[in-house]
C-alpha cells in the first residue's frame, strides 16, 4: 500500500499554507463517512473479522502463558499434551491468518470503493455547475481534485482503520491482562495517558512541518513543470543559469523541510515508542519482581505480559505513523467538499418544462445581462431572428456579443427581459431538446484524444458512419480527411495537435452538423488560416447556414455581408441594425467603421 | 545489487555519514539482542525465587540504560541514512533539472513534459528509496538475522534454533514471490488512473463543448464505468497486496508450533529453563521483519536500477546548443546578410531553402508572407541558430553568426514566437525575465512601446498583477504584448517578430508597428505574418512559397507586379481589416 503515490500537483496550493481548524476536519470526516455508502457492508465485514483477530492476538499469550505456568511447571507432562497444544495453537493462529487476508482485502476494496465513490459524486457534481465555474477555475486543478485529492482518501481510510486496530486492541488486551494479573494491569494503564500525550506532541509539531514540506514539494514540481514548458522562452532570453539558481535553491529548501520532518520523526516517532515500549517492559518488571518477593510469580507471565504491551505499542505507532499523510486526507476532504457545496450551478429551467425547439424563430425582448450582478453587460437587448434567418453580431470586443451568445446558450442566466423560441420562454423548453436542437460551434475548436471518427460523432452511437462521412462531406472536410493516411480512423492526439487550426474548425463543424441543429450559434474564430482552408471554412459556413436560424458572432466579411440582419454592438447596447446595403446606406457607425478602413488602404 | 555499484560515487561522496549511519544502524541491532537475553535471566531469576533488590535495581538500570541508547542510536541511523537518501534525490534532481535547462529543440520533441516530470518524481523517488530502504534492508536484516541467530544459538540451544527457522526463509521467497506479481496489479492500476485522469482533464477543458452538444448524461457514464473498472483492478492489487501480513503468521505459525513442541520438551527435561524459553520466543519475533525485508530487497534495487537507468538515460542525451568561449562576444548592430544554397532538416533529406539573398540595411525592417511551410520559420530558426549546418552563410554587422559566442548572440536577439509562455509570477517580472533587476522605468517603457501599459494600469495590481495558473489570465493579445515588452527591454540588436501581432486587434497592431519605427535607428526588425498589415510597412517584403522568395519588395511595389502577394492582399487582407474593425479582432 505504501507504493500508492499519489502524482504531486503542479500547482501551488494554498491550502497548505494554514491548518484547517478541528471543527472544520470534523465535519470533512463525517463528510468523508457519509459518502462511504456504497462501502459500509465490506467495511463492516472486514472490522467484524479485525475484532476477531484482535481478540485471538489477546487470547494466545493468554493460553501460552498459562501453558508454560501450569504444564512445564509439571515435569510428568506427556508429550502428547505439548503437542496438542501446540497444534491448537498453530490453528488458531492459522483460522486467525485467513482472517487477516479476508479482512486485508475487504478493506482495501472498500476504501477504493469508497474514493471512487466520491471521485463519482465530484464527476456528477462538476457536470451540474455552470460554465461561469468553469471559466474561474483552471481545468488542471479540476483534475487534481476529482483524481488525485480522492487518492489521498486511502490514507484517510487506513489512518481510521489503525485508530480502530489500536482501540480494540487496548481495550481487548487490558481485559486479558487483568485477568492474568489485575494489579500489574491496572498499572500499565498509565501508559495510555503518556502516548497519548507524546502523540499530540507530535501532532502539533509535526503537521506545521509537515504542511511545509508539501507546501515545498508543491512548489518545486510547479517550477520543474513551469520550465519545461517555458523551456523555449528560457533559452531565448539566456536565462538558464538564473532557473538554475532558482530551482536550487527551492530544492534545498525543499530538502531542509524534508529533513526537519526526518528529524522530527526520528525524535518522536518510531524510536520514541521503542523507548516507551522498553519502559514500559522495565515496568514491568520491575513490578513482577517486587511481587516476587513476597509470592510467586511464573515464567509464563513474564513472557505474556511483555508480548501484550508489544501488541499495544504497535498498533500506536502504525496510528503516528499515519498521522501526517491522515493530513493528506483533510485536505483533499476539505476541497472535495468546497466543490460539493459550490452553487454555481447552470441556469435551473423552470419546472416541468417540456417544450419544443420546432422552427427555430429567436426572440430576444428587452434582455439584461451581468454576469456578476452588479455591472450590466447587455443593455435591454431586442431582436428577431425569423427561421432560417441569419443576424450577425458585430462590435468591439467587451461589446457584448459573446454575452449573447452566453445567455442564449443558457451558460449563463439572464436578469431581465425574455429570449423566446418558436414563441416559447427558452426557460420552458426541455433542457435536452434544446442543447439537441441548438448547435455551437466554439471559437476554439476542441478536439478530444480518440479518432476523427469519435470526433464527430462524440459519444453518440445512433450516429452512423455514412452520417459522419455526409456531416463531413457538407463542410468540406470530406477533402483533407480522405487524404490522411487512416481517413475517419486518423487518430487524434491530446488537444487535437497533429491537426492544423483550419482542420480542426472543419471538423467541430462536422461534429455540430452531425447533429441536424435547427439553430446554430457560429462563434467565428479569427485565427489566421490559410488560403486553401480559408476558402474551405467559408464555404462550409455558408452551406451550415443555409436554412438555419443563425446567430453569428462574426469576423468573416463574407460573413457580415450575407447577414439578413447585422447587430452593431456597442456597449452592451444596440446601436445600429440593418443590412449591409441599409447599414452602408445609413452612413452612420457602420459605414464610419468600414469606410474609414478602406480609405486608409486607399490611401497607401 | 548492480544499483549500489552504479551509485558509488554517491556513497563515496557521503562517506562519513553513511559510515556513522551503518554503525549506529549496527548498534540499534546490538542493543536489541540484550533485553531479551536479560529477560531471560531475570525470568529465572524471579522463577526460581533467588530475586534480591540489588539484583532488581542492577537488572532493571541496565535494561533501561540499553532503551536508551537504542532510542539515541536509532535517532541516529535515522537522520544519517534518511538525509542520505533526501540528500541524493536532491543531487540528482538538481543535476535533471541543470540538464533539461541545457537542452536543445530536439530533445523537448522526443520527451513530453510529463515524461520529463516524472523523470524528476517517480524515478528519483525510486533511486532515492535504494538510498535509504535499499540500504536499510540489505545491512540491517542481514545483520539482524545473524546478530539474533547467534543469540539464540548462544543464549538458548542451537537445536532450538535450528528447528525455529528452517521456515522463515520461505518468508522471503513468499515475499519476493508476491512483490512483482504485485507491481503488475499496480502498474495496471496506474496505467487506469492515468486514464481516468486524462478522460477527467479532457472533459473539464472541453465542458463547453460537452453542454452545447448536450453529452453531459453520456460523459459522466463513460467516467462512471471507467470508476467501476478502477475498482475493479484495484481488487486485483488487493488481492496480492493482502497476502503479506497472513503469509508472515502463517510461517511464523510454523516456527511457534516447532518451537512450542520442542522447547516445551526441552524445559520439561532441564535442557534449558524456562526464562531462556522466554528469551526465545522475544528472538523468534525480531525476525520477521529482516525476513521480509530480504523479500523486499530485490524489488527495492531492480526498481532503482530501472529508474536510474532511465535517468541516465535522459543525462547521456547530447544538446546540439554549444556555447563557444572563443567566439566573438561583443555584438554590435549592424548590415545583416543571409545567402544560403540550400537548407535541409537533419532527420529530412528534402530541401526547405532553396537560394536564398537577403540583404537588410542596419536599421531596417523585413517582412517575411508566405504560406504555412514556405520556409518563413526555418530561415528564423537559423538566425536562431537552432541549426548552424546549412550550404551558405548568414552574417550579421562584419561577422558569421556562427563565428559568434552564442551566448553572447542570443542575447543581443529579441525573440518572439508564435506561442507566447507567461510564467506565473506578475506581469513586471514577466517583462523583465532577461533581467529581474532592470527598473521600473525601464518595464514601463516597453510596455508603453508594446501598446500594453494601459491595459495593465487597468488591472487590480497593476504591474504587480499576477497572471497565469495563479492569477488572472491576460487575453491572446495581451500575452502577445508582454511577450513583445519582454523582447524589446533588452534592446535587441535584432528584433524577430514570428507571428507575434495574430491576435492583436488592428488598430494596436498598427501603434505597436509605429512605435517599433521610431524606437530605436539602429535595430534590425524582422517581421514574419500572416497578416499582410503587420509588414504594410517594410522597407522589404519577401514572399515565400515553396523555400524559395517568389517575389520581393516594398508594398506598393509588389501590388504593382500584380503577382501572389497582390492577390492575397487584396482576397484577405482587404476584408479582414474591415473585419478587425467591425468585429475587434482581440
Amino acid at each position: 500500500m505504501a507504493e500508492k503515490k499519489t502524482s504531486e500537483t503542479t500547482e501551488n496550493n494554498s491550502v497548505w499554507a494554514h491548518s484547517i481548524k478541528v471543527r472544520d476536519q470534523l465535519a470533512v470526516v463525517w463528510r468523508l463517512i457519509k459518502m462511504a455508502r456504497p462501502s459500509y457492508l465490506l467495511f463492516s465485514g472486514s472490522i467484524f473479522f479485525v475484532i476477531i483477530t484482535i481478540v485471538f492476538d489477546g487470547y494466545l499469550p493468554y493460553i501460552l502463558e498459562n501453558f508454560m505456568n501450569k504444564q512445564l511447571n509439571d515435569p510428568s507432562t506427556p508429550l502428547k499434551t505439548v503437542v496438542a497444544f501446540a497444534l491448537i495453537f498453530g490453528s488458531i493462529r492459522i483460522f486467525s491468518a485467513i482472517l487477516l487476508y479476508f479482512q486485508n482485502f475487504w478493506y482495501t476494496q472498500a476504501s477504493e470503493t469508497a474514493s471512487n465513490n466520491v471521485r463519482k459524486k465530484l464527476y456528477l457534481k462538476l457536470h451540474s455547475l455552470g460554465m461561469r465555474y468553469f471559466d474561474q477555475v483552471p481545468g488542471g486543478a479540476l483534475v487534481t481534485r476529482v483524481m488525485n485529492d480522492t487518492e489521498s482518501f486511502f490514507d484517510f481510510w487506513t489512518l481510521f482503520l489503525n485508530l480502530l486496530y489500536a482501540v480494540i486492541s487496548i481495550i481487548s488486551i487490558y481485559i486479558f491482562m487483568y485477568f492474568s494479573d489485575a494489579g500489574l494491569s491496572i498499572g500499565l494503564l498509565l501508559i495510555i495517558p503518556i502516548t497519548l500525550f507524546t502523540i499530540w506532541i507530535y501532532q502539533k509539531y509535526s503537521s506545521s512541518v509537515y504542511r511545509n514540506m508539501r507546501a515545498k514539494l508543491s512548489t518545486l514540481n510547479a517550477k520543474l513543470a513551469e520550465s519545461i514548458n517555458g523551456i523555449e522562452t528560457i533559452q531565448n532570453f539566456r536565462q538558464e543559469q538564473r532557473m538554475m539558481g532558482e530551482f536550487e535553491s527551492i530544492n534545498q529548501e525543499y530538502f531542509d523541510a524534508r529533513f526537519k520532518m526526518v528529524k522530527m520523526d526520528s525524535r518522536l516517532l518510531g524510536p520514541m515508542n521503542q523507548l516507551l515500549l522498553g519502559l514500559s517492559i522495565v515496568f514491568i518488571l520491575w513490578y513482577l519482581g517486587n511481587q516476587s518477593f513476597s509470592s510467586a510469580v511464573a515464567g509464563g507471565t513474564i513472557y505474556a505480559f511483555t508480548n501484550w504491551i508489544a501488541n499495544i505499542f504497535n498498533p500506536l505507532n502504525n496510528v503516528q505513523q499515519n498521522l501526517s499523510t491522515f493530513q493528506d486526507g483533510m485536505v483533499a476532504g476539505y476541497r472535495a467538499g468546497k466543490i460539493l457545496d459550490d452553487t454555481t450551478y447552470e441556469p435551473a429551467q423552470n419546472k416541468g418544462a417540456a417544450e419544443e425547439v420546432s422552427k427555430g424563430k429567436i426572440e430576444f425582448q428587452h434582455v439584461d445581462f451581468s454576469y456578476d450582478g452588479k455591472t450590466t453587460i447587455l443593455h435591454d437587448l431586442t431582436f428577431t431572428a425569423e427561421p432560417g434567418q441569419t443576424v450577425a453580431l458585430v462590435g468591439h470586443t467587451g461589446s457584448g456579443k459573446s454575452s449573447t451568445i452566453n445567455a442564449l446558450m443558457r451558460f449563463y442566466e439572464f436578469q431581465k427581459g425574455r429570449i423566446l423560441i418558436d414563441g416559447h420562454d427558452i426557460r420552458d423548453i426541455e433542457l435536452n431538446d434544446f442543447r439537441k436542437k441548438i448547435g455551437l460551434v466554439l471559437q476554439d475548436s476542441f478536439m478530444f484524444f480518440g479518432d476523427i471518427n469519435s470526433n464527430i460523432r462524440m459519444y453518440d452511437d445512433s450516429i452512423t458512419e455514412q452520417q459522419i462521412k455526409a456531416a463531413a462531406k457538407f463542410v468540406d472536410a470530406d477533402n483533407f480527411i480522405e487524404s490522411l493516411p487512416k481517413g475517419y480512423q486518423t487518430p487524434v492526439l491530446e488537444g487535437g495537435s497533429s491537426l492544423s487550426a483550419g482542420q480542426k474548425q472543419l471538423i467541430s463543424f462536422a461534429r455540430t452538423i452531425v447533429r441536424d441543429p435547427k439553430i446554430l450559434i457560429l462563434d467565428e474564430a479569427t485565427a489566421n488560416i490559410d488560403t486553401q482552408t480559408e476558402a474551405a471554412i467559408q464555404k462550409a459556413l455558408k452551406n451550415m447556414r443555409t436554412n438555419r436560424t443563425t446567430i453569428a458572432i462574426a469576423h468573416r466579411l463574407s460573413t457580415i455581408k450575407d447577414a439578413d440582419l447585422i447587430l452593431v454592438l456597442d456597449k452592451g447596447s444596440v446601436v445600429e441594425r440593418g443590412t449591409h446595403r441599409q447599414l452602408l446606406a445609413k452612413k452612420g457607425y457602420y459605414y464610419d467603421l468600414y469606410k474609414m478602413q478602406s480609405m486608409e488602404n486607399a490611401g497607401k | 545489487m548492480g544499483i549500489f555499484i552504479k551509485l558509488k560515487w554517491f556513497f563515496k561522496e557521503n562517506l562519513r555519514m553513511y559510515a556513522i549511519g551503518l554503525l549506529l544502524l549496527f548498534l540499534t541491532d546490538l542493543s536489541h539482542v540484550v533485553p531479551p537475553y536479560i529477560i531471560g535471566l531475570f525470568t529465572n531469576e524471579v522463577v526460581d525465587r533467588k530475586l534480591t533488590w540489588i539484583y532488581l535495581l542492577v537488572f532493571l538500570s541496565i535494561l533501561a540504560l540499553i532503551y536508551l541508547l537504542s532510542y539515541l542510536f536509532r535517532y541516529g541511523w535515522n537522520t544519517h541514512i534518511i538525509k542520505g537518501a533526501a540528500l541524493l534525490e536532491r543531487t540528482l534532481r538538481k543535476r535533471l533539472y541543470d540538464h533539461y535547462m541545457e537542452m536543445d529543440a530536439p530533445f523537448y520533441q522526443k520527451y513530453r513534459t510529463g515524461d520529463l516530470m516524472s523523470h524528476a518524481s517517480n524515478d528519483l523517488s525510486a533511486i532515492q528509496r535504494v538510498a535509504s530502504g535499499g540500504i536499510l534492508m540489505a545491512f540491517d536484516s542481514s545483520v539482524s538475522i545473524l546478530l539474533v541467530v547467534a543469540s539464540m544459538i548462544i543464549f538458548v540451544d542451537w537445536r532450538l534454533t535450528l528447528i525455529a527457522i528452517v521456515p522463515l526463509p520461505f518468508l522471503a521467497v513468499g515475499v519476493s514471490w508476491i512483490m512483482p506479481r504485485l507491481r503488475r496489479a499496480f502498474t495496471q492500476y496506474q496505467e487506469g488512473f492515468s486514464k481516468m485522469s486524462d478522460h477527467a482533464q479532457e472533459s473539464f477543458l472541453g465542458m463547453k463543448v460537452i453542454k452545447t452538444l448536450g453529452q453531459s448524461k453520456e460523459d459522466i457514464q463513460a467516467f462512471n464505468e471507467q470508476t467501476d473498472r478502477q475498482i475493479r483492478i484495484n481488487a486485483r492489487v488487493a488481492r496480492v497486496d493482502s497476502m503479506f501480513d497472513p503469509l508472515a503468521t502463517i510461517i511464523m505459525t510454523f516456527s511457534y508450533v516447532s518451537m512450542i513442541i520442542l522447547g516445551s520438551e526441552f524445559v520439561l527435561h532441564k535442557t534449558i529453563t524456562i526464562g531462556q524459553l522466554v528469551s526465545f520466543t522475544a528472538y523468534l519475533s525480531q525476525l520477521v521483519w529482516p525476513m521480509f525485508a530480504l523479500g523486499q530487497l530485490f524489488n527495492v534495487l531492480e526498481r532503482g536500477n530501472a529508474s536510474y537507468d532511465r535517468v541516465m538515460d535522459l543525462m547521456n542525451e547530447k544538446s546540439l546548443i554549444h556555447d563557444d568561449p572563443r567566439g566573438v562576444s561583443v555584438v554590435k548592430a549592424g548590415e545583416l546578410n543571409i545567402r544560403i544554397k540550400s537548407f535541409n532538416y537533419p532527420d529530412d533529406p528534402k530541401a526547405v531553402l532553396k537560394n536564398i539573398d537577403i540583404k537588410v540595411p542596419k536599421g531596417k525592417t523585413l517582412g517575411l508572407v508566405g504560406p504555412v511551410g514556405s520556409g518563413k520559420t526555418t530561415i528564423l530558426r537559423l538566425l536562431l541558430r537552432e541549426f548552424d549546418s546549412y550550404d551558405g552563410e548568414i552574417d550579421f554587422s562584419g561577422h558569421d553568426i556562427r563565428d559568434y559566442r552564442l551566448s553572447s548572440y542570443l542575447k543581443k536577439i529579441g525573440y518572439v514566437s508564435q506561442n507566447n509562455f507567461l510564467f506565473s509570477t506578475n506581469i513586471a517580472k514577466n517583462i523583465a525575465f532577461s533581467d529581474p533587476d532592470l527598473p521600473q522605468n525601464e518595464v514601463e517603457k516597453v510596455a508603453k512601446l508594446a501598446a500594453l501599459h494601459d491595459d495593465i494600469m487597468q488591472m487590480p495590481k497593476q504591474y504587480n498583477t499576477e497572471v497565469g495558473e495563479n492569477g488572472i489570465s491576460l487575453s491572446g493579445g495581451q500575452q502577445q504584448r508582454v511577450a513583445i515588452a519582454r523582447a524589446l527591454i533588452v534592446s535587441p540588436a535584432i528584433l524577430i517578430l514570428d507571428d507575434a501581432l495574430s491576435a492583436v486587434d488592428a488598430r494596436t497592431e498598427k501603434d505597436i508597428l509605429n512605435a517599433l519605427q521610431h524606437q530605436s535607428r539602429d535595430q534590425t526588425t524582422i517581421i514574419s505574418a500572416s497578416r499582410i498589415s503587420s509588414i504594410i510597412n517594410a522597407d522589404e517584403i519577401l514572399v515565400f512559397q515553396h523555400g524559395k522568395i517568389i517575389e520581393r519588395g516594398t508594398h506598393h511595389h509588389l501590388l504593382a507586379q500584380n503577382g501572389y502577394y497582390a492577390k492575397t492582399f487584396h482576397q484577405q487582407e482587404m476584408a479582414s481589416h474591415y473585419e478587425a474593425k467591425l468585429t475587434g479582432g482581440d
